[in-house]
């Protein structure tokens, strides 16, 4: 920055240049109508200064130096020489410091005129090789092999969880660490952990860990074992087909609503029969009749119309007297009656137990997908083997397991996850092919 | 109305539960580490009673968790390293794109890792519960231990579970526990008794199979992490309890026995040791070097409330056990080389059977082939060319079916060659009335002691019957009269005789005396025995079905053998 300054000072003192403010006027060209503008933020410089003199000026000197070979301060300082002799360019002082003022000549450097002696260079590896046979070394390396050697801790790769070697040591008999501790100390130090809640020690699912095949499934099974297991097995499959199936039988049509050539004549022929149109004409005329006739009621009419009703409260009011005075006799009826429909009761009660029992062994909903159960592990009577050594297993142990645990509410149902693009992918021919096409 | 009204899904059930994206940000974690923490915390999530409540009025299916349990997480340990794993995760990656090697290594050096056994005994607080739930872990770490060493799951946890089988195996060994076998299509199901409790597992079959593609493998693996953590305490505090060496040592008698000549040509001089563990045939070294000594009958008082019978009844079955427990003491087996090995020299072992097997199969093998010794050979091939003369051929589901009903079968229906009796299943209890299959019948009638019937005999009467029907015929033919007379008839003792008499009588009272009982009960109680009555003539009637038809089934078979005999013939 202060070079800079420095050069567009001494530029400004040269006779041939034109002054800056000058210059920065006669650019704009909308000189009347000028846009204040904000010089104040670096931003501005560069877009609101005009510095086109400064670059001619300083093209001027390049071309000075190019051509003649000096740079522009040695040009000054040629033309104030050429002006006048005051300033003598006399040696900076660092240079006189840096001169030898002494008359003693540097010693010469014996190391640099030194021969290397094949011989002896030779004696001394084989002397250093004895020594060093014996025992003796020199001191560096006395040194060096003092020095304590780097021990790498093995770091705890020990950490590991399930390394092979894994040590394991009695986790139930030793002695609590923390049993004899003060609790409020334990827990103020971090020291105690959580207890665990009660719930979390109860079981998700009532069904064994591992359950056993049905006795069809033995390698070698009894005859009616086998068969009960392939009967099983079958009414899985006849369940599944029936689930197919069953869209397709309600879309059934039935076989009655199929067009005959009968039906079809009937519907062409409705509608030109002229028999019922006169029935049609006195149903008419019996409705408007009707309509017409309410017009006012009479006293008599309301009279009547309020004994009517006294009439009717009484009657009902006797009716349910002698209701209740017959009831005394329909007493073994009624008993009856709520007999059947306590026992109605206990039925569902009973019936609404079960469910939950068979609930309880049931897998539950545990997320987006519902469990599906594996297919029982079968074998056909003509894959049955005579020998272990012939066995083919099936099914697969690993599936099997992951199924438990699903079945007894452990994890929840899980499926692979599928690839989904999120962007489609954009067909491009290649280039080969681009040319034939 | 002036107070705060009360909205909608702001307490009750709504607030008891939280969904799994909403506990996943409590927590802080990534799904694939809630997954893993939940299992590793044993943390199952819920199905409330009335999801339109709990889910805000939507019936969406989602998965929800307690909010109390949630909070209990919220402690754990735990959830700090596998943030720090997280974090350690993106610096290796990090050190890895700018190829800092040497970043790399020192990050590789400090890796964070956890332990659990902190949550083993939180869950499992005593040694008894642990033992409960121990069935998972046998199945997993057996099946575990069954897998490739490719790459695809860690190596190391494969090797640790076939090492805690190997314990297992050898405890079971040491304590004659294993009480039933079954072999199925999918693997081989056990069943044994440890400290009380009936431990169940599965062991799949050692041939290859393929990998199920629909398995999440990392489930499976964050569930056998917990497990062989487990596992090893487990077996660490069963060893203890027999006084045996843990981590296991073999008996240094047996050790030197084994000494093979070519050790190298087996295994790894850092994974014979294992082998020679895993191949079952020797005993283990025990902490204090105790003799056998005789146990002396301690004198057994009754324990206070118990009668002289239930006392009697316990000494009978503990009798009965100890005499199982000898099943095959003093016999001496050889495996040939198709029998399924490890299987067969664990049971075998589990009975006081000395076993052995060709050295080319693997480490262990204590006698040869040659060895006169031997009583029983374990062969599947249909026929054997050398054949010795004092040891019997068997194949090997004679040793199954012999523990399933805890004495030695007969050897003969199992010899090279013949048609095996159908292998039965010991886990199936049949209540009175059920359809018992009539190989089972044989098996109950020989565990009493009696001699079985032989199928042959009959045949030959039949035989005879036939010869002599033949041969009167014969002598008809040629015009001679036959040479039968009519003597009198014999009559039949229990119709005539005191004896019988008495019996009869008796009998007779006593069905006299049922009748007068049904027709003096109440219409009631009455409504009641004919239903029972009804249910149980059903079920005897569809026994009687099912044996008709094994009948006819045995029937036809029979009549094939004798077309096939006649046709030889």
């Amino acid at each position: 920055m202060a070079a800079v300054k420095r050069l567009k000072r001494v530029a400004a003192l040269q006779p041939g240049f034109i002054s800056f403010k000058w210059s920065a006027e006669s650019d704009d060209l909308n000189s009347g109508r000028r846009k204040r503008v904000n010089k104040n933020k670096k931003k501005n410089w560069n877009k609101h200064s005009d510095i086109q003199d400064v670059e001619e000026f300083l093209d001027d000197v390049r071309l000075q130096e190019r051509t003649t070979g000096l740079c522009f301060l040695c040009l000054l300082e040629v033309q104030e020489r050429k002006k006048g002799k005051k300033s003598k360019s006399r040696p900076l002082r660092i240079d006189l410091i840096l001169q030898h003022d002494s008359l003693v000549p540097p010693p010469k450097d014996v190391l640099a005129y030194q021969q290397p002696n094949a011989k002896k260079l030779r004696r001394i590896a084989e002397n250093a090789e004895k020594l060093a046979a014996m025992g003796v070394l020199p001191r560096r390396q006395k040194l060096l092999l003092n020095r304590r050697p780097a021990t790498k801790t093995s770091k705890a790769k020990t950490a590991a969880n399930n390394f092979p070697d894994r040590p394991y040591y009695d986790l139930w008999g030793g002695e609590g660490k923390f049993e004899t501790a003060d609790p409020y100390y334990l827990e103020q130090t971090g020291k105690s952990c959580v207890k665990r809640p009660e719930k979390l020690n109860v079981k998700p699912s009532i069904l064994p860990a591992v359950e056993v095949i049905a006795p069809g499934g033995s390698y070698n099974p009894d005859f009616f074992s086998h068969q009960a297991l392939l009967l099983e097995a079958h009414e899985v499959e006849v369940m599944r087909e029936r689930a197919e199936l069953r869209i397709e039988r309600q879309l059934a049509v039935k076989q009655e609503d199929t067009a005959t050539e009968e039906t079809v004549f009937e519907e062409l022929v409705e509608g030109l029969v002229e028999e019922e149109e006169e029935e049609e004409e006195e149903e008419e005329d019996v409705s408007i009749r009707g309509g017409l006739q309410q017009e006012k009621k009479t006293e008599k009419e309301r009279k009547r119309e309020r004994a009517d009703k006294i009439k009717s409260q009484q009657k009902q009011a006797a009716r349910v007297f002698t209701d209740k005075k017959q009831q005394l006799f329909q007493l073994r009826s009624i008993q009856a009656t709520l007999k059947r429909r306590e026992q109605r009761t206990r039925e569902r009660v009973a019936q609404r137990k079960a469910n939950q029992e068979a609930e309880k062994s049931m897998p539950r909903r545990l997320g987006r997908l519902k469990f599906q159960a594996q297919d029982l592990e079968i074998q056909l009577s003509d894959e049955i083997p005579g020998s272990l050594r012939t066995l083919k297993p099936e099914g697969s142990v690993l599936k099997d397991r992951f199924k438990s645990m699903q079945k007894r509410n452990m994890i929840e149902p899980r499926e692979r996850a599928k690839f989904k693009r999120r962007h489609k992918v954009k067909y491009v021919e290649k280039r080969a092919f681009r040319e034939i096409t | 109305m002036g107070g705060l009204q009360k909205k909608k899904y702001e307490r009750g059930s709504a607030t008891n539960y939280i969904t799994r994206n909403k506990a996943r940000k409590k927590l802080q974690l990534s799904l694939a580490d809630f997954r893993r923490l939940c299992i590793l915390k044993g943390i199952y999530p819920h199905e409330p009673k009335h999801k339109k409540k709990v889910n805000k009025g939507s019936t969406a299916p989602r998965t929800f968790y307690l909010f109390k349990d949630i909070r209990f997480l919220l402690h754990e340990p735990i959830v700090r390293k596998f943030r720090e794993y997280k974090v350690f995760v993106r610096k290796l990656r990090k050190a890895y794109g700018k190829a800092e090697w040497t970043g790399v290594e020192r990050l590789r050096d400090n890796k964070p890792g956890y332990k659990l056994d902190h949550i083993i005994k939180e869950r499992y607080p005593t040694f008894i519960d642990a033992l409960r739930d121990i069935d998972d872990a046998l199945s997993m770490c057996f099946l575990f231990s069954t897998f490739a060493r490719t790459g695809k799951c860690h190596v190391q946890t494969i090797t640790l579970c076939r090492r805690l089988t190997v314990e297992w195996m050898n405890y079971v060994v040491t304590s004659r526990s294993l009480r039933k076998v079954f072999l199925s299509i999918k693997g081989i199901y056990y069943q044994a008794e440890v400290l009380g409790q009936l431990i169940t597992w599965l062991v799949p079959y050692q041939f290859a199979h393929d990998h199920p593609t629909d398995v999440d493998y990392r489930v499976m693996a964050t569930f056998t992490e917990m497990y062989t953590t487990l596992f090893g305490f487990i077996n660490f505090r069963l060893y203890q309890t027999l006084n045996l060496v843990y981590p296991p040592k073999l008996d240094s008698k047996a050790e030197s026995e084994l000494k093979a000549e070519h050790e190298e040509d087996y295994a790894m001089d850092s994974e014979s040791y294992l082998e020679k563990l895993s191949a079952l045939s020797a005993s283990l070294a025990r902490v204090v070097a105790t003799a056998e000594e005789e146990e002396n009958q301690l004198d057994l008082f009754p324990t206070e409330g118990e009668d002289q019978e239930n006392m009697q009844a316990r000494e009978k079955e503990q009798k009965e056990q100890e005499a199982q427990k000898r099943l095959f003491e003093g016999l001496k087996f050889f495996l040939n080389r198709e029998v399924p090995r490890e299987s067969l020299a664990f049971i075998l072992r589990c009975f006081g059977a000395e076993v052995s097997w060709d050295k080319s199969l693997c480490i262990g093998g204590t006698y040869e082939v040659t060895d006169e010794t031997i009583t029983h050979q374990i062969v599947d091939r249909p026929d054997m060319d050398k054949q010795y003369i004092n040891r019997y051929y068997i194949q090997p589901q004679w040793v199954f079916d012999s523990v399933n009903a805890q004495m030695r079968l007969p050897v003969e229906d199992y010899f090279l060659g013949t048609t095996l009796p159908p292998h039965l299943s010991p886990f199936v209890e049949e209540k009175d009335g059920d359809y018992v299959p009539p190989e089972k019948l044989k098996l109950m009638a020989l565990q009493r002691g009696e001699k079985p019937e032989e199928e042959d005999d009959v045949d030959d009467e039949e035989l005879t019957e036939e010869k002599n029907l033949k041969k009167m015929e014969g002598t008809r033919a040629q015009g001679k009269t036959l040479a039968v007379k009519v003597t009198p008839g014999k009559v039949k003792p229990w119709e005539t005789g005191s004896v019988g008499n008495k019996v009869r009588l008796e009998q007779e009272e006593k069905a006299e005396e049922k009748r007068l009982a049904i027709m003096m009960m109440k219409k009631k109680e009455k409504y009641l025995y004919d239903k029972i009555m009804f249910g149980k003539k059903r079920t005897t009637r569809e026994v009687n079905k099912l044996t008709a038809k094994r009948k006819a089934h045995e029937d036809a078979s029979k009549a094939q053998k004798k077309q096939k005999k006649a046709k030889k013939q």
